[in-house]
């Protein structure tokens, strides 16, 4: 078929045109029905465009005259289809660019997830140190709040913490002699403040800005003075490496990426939290294994023992329920008890606290 | 002739007959096959879910596509002429915008003064702005990417502007408990039609927020006054300042001291908890004739110069819109719980009593993970399958129009915009079709 008809617009004004239009050799030449001539298209210059099925509605490439030229007849259709090469009545050439879009979605989905597991945290790592003394101070005010917030279960406010009362205050010395030492060992460029709080569980932790709570439960599970010193010196350990603020930065790079580039996707959302909670557990693995070598060094140091440490682990470490491998945050006690034994010294000095000490504070929370 | 069935070629035969007679389908057509869209939109959530959502834009393009092409106004349908690079594109600039704004909030979170405190509200402020200049630029590019009979649609207008007006309207809205919400709609829509054009033929809306108000007023009262009720009860029969005195004497047997200084209060909460279902109930009954009435009311009151646009719909067929998505809402339902289950109930047999296998705890994980993210797309598929399809036939064929020789001499201007509105609405949730 070498001619049929067709309706044009022009592209200038919404008129319709009943056309006659005709396989020139050169291109599709498009006439009025009195004979003139209303637009020739050379062929590779004609491309298929969105339309109903029974329709090929064809347009010019790359032109901002929006010239349109509707084929009704399925045969004329069709040969048109063969001579102009950007016209994909098949879909052929849909099909294929969509082939490569999902193919480069899946490998930027694959990148994205390298990037979560290693890019992250190596930025993190890198970021860290370059925020202010000033704002991780807030940022730990911030999340002290939280978290007193969310320890402080009865409510008890300014009674939340051990050693303000009478009693307790011999306590609260010996705590503070305690901390002294590790903290002369260690020498931070910015001070620790330490609290001991009413919380049965056996635990301590590290926040942004060198606050460290350690658990009255854990007070209660130790034997002597180097057993609490270890546990402190772990969570130095946290505030010398600012695993806090480093868990901050990562939690905020992991919500962009997951969060903001997955955008508008109906059920991500699930997908988005459980990427990041995976991805937050594997890290802390390594930061938790990295603070047991600093406490074990800054054990050491101070003139301690440091497999008390590891005794403590083993206490508290079997306490935990078995289940999500994959998502406890503490490696295996056995192999950091192993790491922390392979660091501390032959012959640990004499225990960090004496008797009379230990004594008061092991009655730090008795008040 | 061999390659199509024979219906389809009958017909084309016909219209091109038809045309060359002059004589034209007045009215609005829509051509679409709802098998073809249901497999456009299935291919496109198993594609979602391998690319963990960024083939959204060419699901996206493809649907518009699909729902442009097949509407045949008077004969010619529309066209989209919108790419997917062109969303992802806007999509790229709109998170370049976003994280400073984002960052913003989180470091004033962080200062715990007044600013601090207020971040909250003030983000959540900021973000709805935004997003309503998301709508009207995202309006924008899809209207200059709508094409018919060769002439582009534009629009003009100050999207800030649109995007305050619209803060200020959802405020009042909102303290008014849903009232002021047919005059917001007319305000908004007579903004957005008087910057709507087809080449250089104006736009306009003459749809009344009154004629609305008083058409839906009967609604609004079937769910707010159960509510009202509750209210008026919780007001008359309890005694406040007994019950505060009893909250705050606390202790361990709080509930019996709250009993004991209101004996009427366990009645009026099982009331409350009536009307509360009553008023949901009816909401939930009531939505499609809100939906049905909101569309034919706007509809209606399209106006491009001399055209002149008319609504006949019928609330019977959007109700039966609704009942087919709940029917195969229903139906994937089951299948889910019972592919679902009887997976879980394999991992739990092969794990056997290896309690504390990682193995069997991860697949099942797993299992509950992909199960989620398929339900969630599963039901958001079955409802743009169903209801979102049915309302834009329904609402595109129950089209009457008038004064369509204003369309013939229509002069083409204007250009296409960018995409920043679409990428702003999509990082910010805010889409449409």
């Amino acid at each position: 078929m070498t001619s049929g008809a067709g309706v044009f617009f022009d592209g200038v004004t919404s008129a319709r045109h009943d056309a006659v239009v005709t396989l020139a050799a050169s291109g599709l030449q498009i006439a009025g029905p009195d004979g003139a001539l209303l637009a020739e298209w050379p062929y590779d210059a004609i491309e298929g465009l969105a339309a109903p099925d029974a329709v090929l509605r064809l347009g010019r490439r790359g032109n901002r005259v929006l010239e349109r030229l509707e084929i009704l007849d399925p045969t004329f259709a069709a040969a048109i289809d063969a001579r102009a090469s950007y016209v994909d009545r098949t879909g052929l050439r849909q099909r294929r660019q969509r082939t490569s879009v999902i193919g480069w979605s899946v490998a930027a989905t694959l990148s994205l997830l390298a990037v979560g597991y290693f890019g992250v945290p190596a930025i993190a790592e890198r970021l860290a140190p370059l925020v202010p003394a000033g704002i991780e101070r807030k940022l730990g005010d911030a999340v002290d709040m939280q978290v007193r917030g969310t320890l402080d279960t009865r409510h008890l406010g300014a009674a939340f913490e051990c050693g303000t009362a009478a009693s307790e205050k011999p306590g609260r010395a010996a705590l503070d002699k305690l901390v002294h030492r590790l903290e002369a060992a260690a020498a931070l460029p910015s001070p620790l403040r330490t609290f001991v709080v009413r919380r049965e569980e056996a635990n301590a932790i590290a926040l942004p800005g060198g606050q460290i709570y350690v658990f009255r439960g854990l007070i209660a599970k130790a034997d002597n003075g180097d057993e609490v010193a270890g546990v402190i010196a772990h969570e130095i350990g946290h505030v010398a490496h600012r695993d806090g603020t480093k868990s901050v930065l990562e939690g905020g790079g992991l919500s962009l990426l997951f969060g903001m580039l997955l955008g508008d996707f109906v059920g991500g959302g699930a997908v988005v939290i459980a990427a990041k909670t995976v991805l937050q557990s594997s890290y802390s693995r390594e930061v938790e294994a990295a603070a047991d070598r600093y406490g074990a060094e800054l054990m050491n140091k101070a003139g301690g023992n440091a497999r008390a440490l590891a005794v403590m682990l083993g206490k508290i470490g079997g306490a935990t329920e078995p289940g999500m491998k994959i998502l406890l945050d503490h490696p295996e006690t056995k192999a950091r008890v192993a790491a922390i034994n392979k660091i501390a010294a032959a012959r640990p000095g004499s225990p960090l606290l004496d008797a009379a000490d230990w004594a008061a504070l092991k009655k730090i929370c008795a008040g | 002739m061999s390659s199509l069935e024979p219906a389809t070629a009958a017909s084309s035969e016909a219209r091109l007959g038809a045309q060359f007679l002059g004589a034209q389908f007045l009215g609005v057509r829509f051509l679409g096959n709802a098998r073809i869209y249901w497999r456009l939109l299935m291919r496109g959530a198993a594609l979602l879910i391998v690319t963990l959502g960024i083939y959204r834009f060419w699901l996206t393009t493809d649907v518009r596509r699909f729902l442009w092409a097949n509407t045949e106004v008077a004969g010619e349908s529309l066209e989209y002429t919108g790419t997917p690079l062109e969303l992802l594109l806007g999509f790229l600039i709109a998170i370049a915008i976003l994280i400073p704004v984002y960052a913003g909030f989180f470091v004033a979170a962080l200062d715990l003064g007044t600013l601090g405190q207020l971040s909250g509200v003030l983000a959540f402020a900021a973000l709805g702005l935004i997003g309503q200049y998301a709508i009207y630029r995202a309006r924008r590019y899809r209207l200059t990417r709508t094409i018919y009979r060769g002439v582009r649609f534009h629009q003009s207008g100050s999207a800030w502007r649109y995007a305050f007006c619209a803060v200020f309207w959802w405020t009042l809205t909102a303290l008014t408990c849903g009232l002021a919400y047919p005059f917001q709609i007319a305000s908004l829509e007579r903004y957005k039609m008087r910057n709507t054009f087809y080449g250089d033929l104006g736009g306009s809306f003459a749809g009344s927020g009154f004629a609305l108000f008083v058409r839906g007023f009967p609604m609004w009262l079937m769910v707010f006054a159960p509510l009202a009720l509750t209210v008026g009860a919780f007001i008359d029969v309890v005694d406040w300042k007994a019950l505060a005195d009893a909250v705050e004497h606390g202790g361990g047997d709080v509930m019996s001291r709250i009993e004991g200084s209101n004996p009427g209060l366990a009645a009026v909460i099982v009331f409350a908890m009536l009307m509360a279902g009553l008023a949901a109930s009816a909401a939930a009954l009531l939505y499609p004739a809100f939906q049905a009435l909101i569309l034919r009311w706007w509809s209606s009151g399209l106006r491009f110069g001399e055209l002149e646009m008319r609504s006949s719909l019928r609330t019977r067929h959007v109700y039966s819109a609704y009942m087919r998505f709940l029917w195969y809402a229903i139906l994937f339902s089951i299948v889910m719980v019972v592919i679902g289950g009887s997976a879980l109930l394999a991992v739990g047999l092969l794990a056997g009593d290896d309690k504390t296998g990682t193995g069997g705890e991860v697949v099942a994980t797993g299992i509950l993970l992909v199960g989620y993210v398929v339900a969630a797309l599963g039901f958001s598929t079955i409802y743009r399958a169903t209801v979102m399809l049915s309302l834009w036939q329904l609402g595109m064929e129950s089209l009457q129009l008038s004064g369509l020789s204003a369309l013939d001499r229509v002069k083409a201007t204007g250009g296409p915009s960018s995409p920043l509105g679409e990428g702003l609405a999509d990082a910010l949730n805010v889409g449409g079709y």
